[in-house]
C-alpha cells in the first residue's frame, strides 16, 4: 500500500514539473502559441503522470494542466475567466480528453500489473507442484510443504498438522521456532477441515485446511507473511495440492508397511520351518531307532545294535547344542544374554568347540593347526565355543569321506582371523549371499541353516564378522574373527 | 523281501532306517539327493520309496513328479509338520502317502504295508472293485460292504468309487473335487467334510476304512486297524 502511494506522489511530482517547465517554455511566447497548441503540450504531463503514478497521479495532473491551460494560455491571460466561447470549447475538450486519458491509460497498467501477477501465480505454483511430485516420503513431503509455503508467503513460521488419534499433532514446520502460547494456540478441534480464516490473538494466524477428495487430511497453519486476497488463493491451491500429494504419500505408506508386515510374517514362518526341521531332524532319527531297538519281534546283530545306540546319543548331543543354540540366539536377540568377555586362548576354545560336538561322526578328520604365538582373544568363550562348533559341525557335515577339515587362525590388526575350511562341494556362487540367513540350508543338511545364522548372531553380539570365503583349489572356509585381548599392565 | 528305497540327506535317519528296515526284513537301498534317488528307481525297481520332503538338490514334490514319469511304484513322504503345502503338492504330484516326523518304526512299517498292497499299480481300471470288505461294481452303480448293499446317493457312490480306485494313497480335497466334481471344483473342501461324513455313517462298522487326513485329504484303507 505504501509503496502505491509513493508511487502516486512520483506520478504527480513529474506531472507538476513537467506542466511547469512546459508552461514556462510556452509562456514566454504566448502570443504565438495557439490555444489549442498549448491543450495538445499539456496533455502530455497527463500521460506521463498517469504511466509513472496511476490514476491519483493523473487526476491531479488533470487539475493542475486544466488550471495552467487556462490561466496562463486562454485570454485573457492570467486569470481564472475564459472570454470568447470558442476557448471554452477548447478548455472543456481538453478537461475531456486529460479524464479519458488519464482512465485509459491507468486501466491499462492495471492489466498489465494483473497480468504480472498471474504470471507469478502460475510460477509459484509451478514450483510448488514439483516440490510436491519429486518428493518420495511422507515426512520428507510434509517438510517441504512446509518450507515452501514459509518461502512463497514470507511467513514466521508454517507448520503442518496431522490427524493422530483425536487430535491433531505437528508433524514438519518451518521457519523460526514456535513459541509455547502460539503452539498452545494453535490446538484445533480434532480432525475438522477449516477454511482459511484468521484467528483472534496478537498476531494473525493464518489457517488453510487440507483436503482430498472431501476427505480431512491436515491442517497448515502460518503466522505472519503477506497474505492479500491473490495470496491466499495461491494459498488454497497449494494446499488443495498438498493435501493430495500428502495424502498419495500416506497410502504409500501404508503400502509399505503392508509389505513389511507380510515380509515379516515370511521370515517368521521360515524360521519355523527352519527351527522345526532342525529340531525334528535328530529327534526322527532317535525315535526310529528306539522304535527299532525296542521291538520284541526283531533279531538285532550286536554291530547293529551297538550303531542305533551310538546314533541316539549322538542325535541327542546334537539336539542339546542346538536347543542351547536356539535359547541363546533368542536372548542375543531379547537383549537378555549379555556377554561375558574374558580372555581366553583360541586353542582352548576349538578344543571346547570339539568336546561340544562329541559323539558326532567324523572328527577323525579335523586337523587343527594354530600358531603357538596366537595372542588371547576378547571374547565370551561359552558363547564363542557355539561359533566354532557349529562351524566345524557345518564342515563336516559338508566334507566327503576321505577329506579333511582344517581349522587355522592368525593375527590381522587388532583381532585373530579364524577360518574352518572344509573339501567339500562349496558353496554356489548365487547361495554365497544368503548362506547365513535364517532359511538357507547349506546343500547337504538341514542343520546347516540354523548353525550359521546362529555363528552370525553370536558373532555379531561381539562386534566381530563372520565370513565365507571360497578358497582356491575348492572347498569352503568359514572365517570368525575375535577381537584381541587387552596386554596386561606389567606389574612391579 | 519287498525292496525301499530311502532318499532323504539326513545321514543319522538314513542309518537309523537302513538297521530297522533291514532287521524288519526289508532290503533297503539308500540314496541321498532327489536326483540320486529318481535314478535309483529305474536301477533297484523299488517296491516302495520313502522319501524326505527337505533334499538338498530339488523340492520333494519334483521327485514325485520325476518318478511318476516312468513308475508307478508307492510313494511314502516323510515331512516335517510345518510342510503342510509341501505334503499336499507331493500328494498332488503322485506320492501316495505321507508320515510325520518323528515317527515310530512300527507306524512306518504300517504304512509301508498300506503303499505295499497297493503295489505298483496305476489307478485300477476294472469295473469291479475290491477294498477289504468293500465292493464297488461301478457298471451298476452299486456299492456292498461284507455283502450288505448300500443304499448311496449319487455324489456318494462317485466320491466312493474315486477312494476305491485309489485304495491305499491319500487323495488330496484338491484331487478328490475335481475327480468327482469336476475340473471346476478345487477348493470346496466343506462338501467334501459333509459327504465323507455321511459315506462313514452309511459303511457302519465299517467306517474306519475312510480315513481323513487333517488339512490334507481322504484315503480309504482296506484293513483300518
Amino acid at each position: 500500500m505504501a509503496s502505491s502511494l509513493r508511487r502516486d506522489l512520483f506520478g504527480a511530482g513529474v506531472a507538476l514539473a513537467a506542466i511547469a517547465a512546459l508552461s514556462a517554455v510556452m509562456v514566454s511566447d504566448r502570443r504565438h502559441v495557439a490555444v489549442a497548441t498549448a491543450g495538445l503540450v499539456l496533455v502530455l504531463p497527463v500521460v506521463a503522470g498517469v504511466v509513472l503514478g496511476g490514476f491519483l497521479a493523473g487526476a491531479v495532473a488533470v487539475v493542475a494542466g486544466f488550471f495552467a491551460f487556462d490561466v496562463l494560455f486562454i485570454p485573457p491571460y492570467d486569470r481564472l475567466s475564459v472570454g470568447r466561447a470558442a476557448n471554452w470549447v477548447a478548455l472543456v475538450v481538453y478537461g475531456i480528453v486529460m479524464v479519458i486519458v488519464a482512465r485509459v491509460v491507468a486501466s491499462l497498467r492495471e492489466a498489465q500489473t494483473e497480468a504480472h501477477r498471474n504470471d507469478e501465480v502460475t510460477r509459484q505454483l509451478y514450483r510448488l507442484s514439483d516440490a510436491l511430485i519429486a518428493r518420495q516420503g511422507l515426512a520428507e513431503l510434509l517438510g517441504v510443504v512446509a518450507e515452501t509455503i514459509a518461502s512463497t508467503f514470507g511467513a514466521r513460521w508454517v507448520t503442518v498438522l496431522l490427524p493422530d488419534g483425536e487430535a491433531l499433532a505437528q508433524v514438519a514446520s518451518a521457519g523460526e521456532a514456535i513459541s509455547e502460547e502460539e503452539r498452545a494456540a494453535l490446538s484445533p478441534a480434532a480432525g475438522r477441515a477449516e477454511s482459511l480464516s484468521r484467528s483472534e490473538g496478537a498476531e494473525l494466524f493464518t489457517r488453510v485446511a487440507l483436503s482430498a477428495n472431501g476427505r480431512p487430511v491436515g491442517l497448515v497453519v502460518l503466522a505472519g507473511g503477506a497474505l492479500d486476497a491473490h495470496n491466499r488463493d495461491l494459498l488454497h491451491t497449494f494446499a488443495n495440492q498438498a493435501a493430495l500429494a500428502i495424502e498419495r504419500a500416506q497410502l504409500q505408506e501404508q503400502v509399505l508397511h503392508g509389505e513389511l508386515l507380510e515380509e515379516v510374517d515370511r521370515w517368521r514362518r521360515a524360521l519355523m520351518g527352519a527351527v522345526s526341521h532342525d529340531l525334528r531332524t535328530p529327534l526322527a532319527s532317535v525315535k526310529t531307532a528306539v522304535s527299532t531297538l525296542r521291538r520284541d519281534d526283531v533279531e538285532l546283530v550286536a554291530e547293529d545294535r551297538g550303531e542305533l545306540l551310538a546314533l541316539i546319543e549322538e542325535q541327542s548331543d546334537r539336539l542339546a547344542r542346538l536347543v542351547t543354540n536356539l535359547l541363546d540366539m533368542t536372548r542375543i536377540e531379547a537383549g537378555t544374554l549379555e556377554l561375558r568377555r574374558e580372555t581366553a586362548a583360541v586353542a582352548d576354545l576349538v578344543a571346547e568347540a570339539t568336546l561340544t560336538l562329541g559323539a558326532s561322526a567324523g572328527l577323525s578328520s579335523l586337523h587343527t593347526d594354530l600358531p603357538g604365538d596366537l595372542p588371547l582373544v576378547d571374547v565370551d568363550p561359552l558363547v564363542m565355543v557355539q561359533v566354532l562348533a557349529n562351524l566345524i559341525d557345518n564342515a563336516l557335515v559338508h566334507s566327503p569321506a576321505g577329506t579333511r577339515v582344517e581349522v587355522t587362525a592368525a593375527t590381522e590388526g587388532d583381532h585373530v582371523r579364524l577360518a574352518v575350511r572344509d573339501h567339500g562341494p562349496g558353496v554356489p556362487e548365487a547361495e554365497r549371499e544368503g548362506i547365513f540367513a535364517m532359511i538357507n540350508r547349506r546343500s547337504g543338511a538341514g542343520r546347516a541353516g540354523l548353525g550359521l545364522t546362529i555363528a552370525q548372531t553370536f558373532t555379531e553380539a561381539h562386534g566381530q564378522h563372520i565370513e565365507l570365503v571360497s578358497p582356491p583349489g575348492g572347498g569352503a572356509s568359514f572365517e570368525v574373527t575375535m577381537a584381541l585381548a587387552p596386554v596386561p599392565v606389567e606389574v612391579g | 523281501m519287498s525292496k525301499v528305497l530311502v532318499v532323504d540327506d539326513d545321514e543319522a535317519l538314513l542309518r537309523a532306517l537302513r538297521i530297522g528296515l533291514t532287521a524288519r526284513g526289508y532290503e533297503v537301498s539308500l540314496a541321498r539327493t532327489g536326483a540320486e534317488g529318481v535314478k535309483q528307481v529305474s536301477l533297484v525297481q523299488p517296491d516302495v520309496i520313502v522319501l524326505d520332503l527337505g533334499l538338498p538338490d530339488m523340492d520333494g514334490a519334483d521327485v514325485c513328479r520325476g518318478v511318476r514319469r516312468f513308475s508307478a511304484v508307492p510313494i511314502l513322504v516323510l515331512s516335517a509338520a510345518a510342510n503342510e503345502e509341501r505334503k499336499v503338492a507331493a500328494l498332488d504330484l503322485g506320492a501316495d502317502d505321507y508320515i510325520t516326523k518323528p515317527f515310530g518304526m512300527a507306524e512306518l512299517e504300517a504304512r509301508l504295508r498300506v503303499a505295499l498292497r497297493r503295489g505298483g499299480r496305476a489307478p485300477d481300471s476294472s469295473t469291479e472293485l475290491s477294498v477289504g470288505d468293500l465292493d464297488v461294481d461301478l457298471v451298476h452303480h452299486m456299492a456292498s460292504v461284507a455283502g450288505h448293499p448300500l443304499e448311496l446317493t449319487a455324489k456318494e457312490f462317485d466320491l466312493l468309487a474315486f477312494l476305491a480306485r485309489h485304495a491305499g494313497k491319500v487323495c488330496t480335497h484338491h484331487m478328490i473335487l475335481a475327480g468327482v466334481w469336476g475340473p471346476g471344483y478345487g477348493s470346496e473342501s466343506q462338501y467334501l467334510r459333509v459327504y465323507a461324513h455321511r459315506l462313514r455313517r452309511k459303511l457302519g462298522a465299517h467306517g474306519a476304512m475312510l480315513r481323513t487326513q487333517p488339512g490334507v485329504g481322504y484315503q480309504l484303507v482296506a484293513d483300518p486297524a
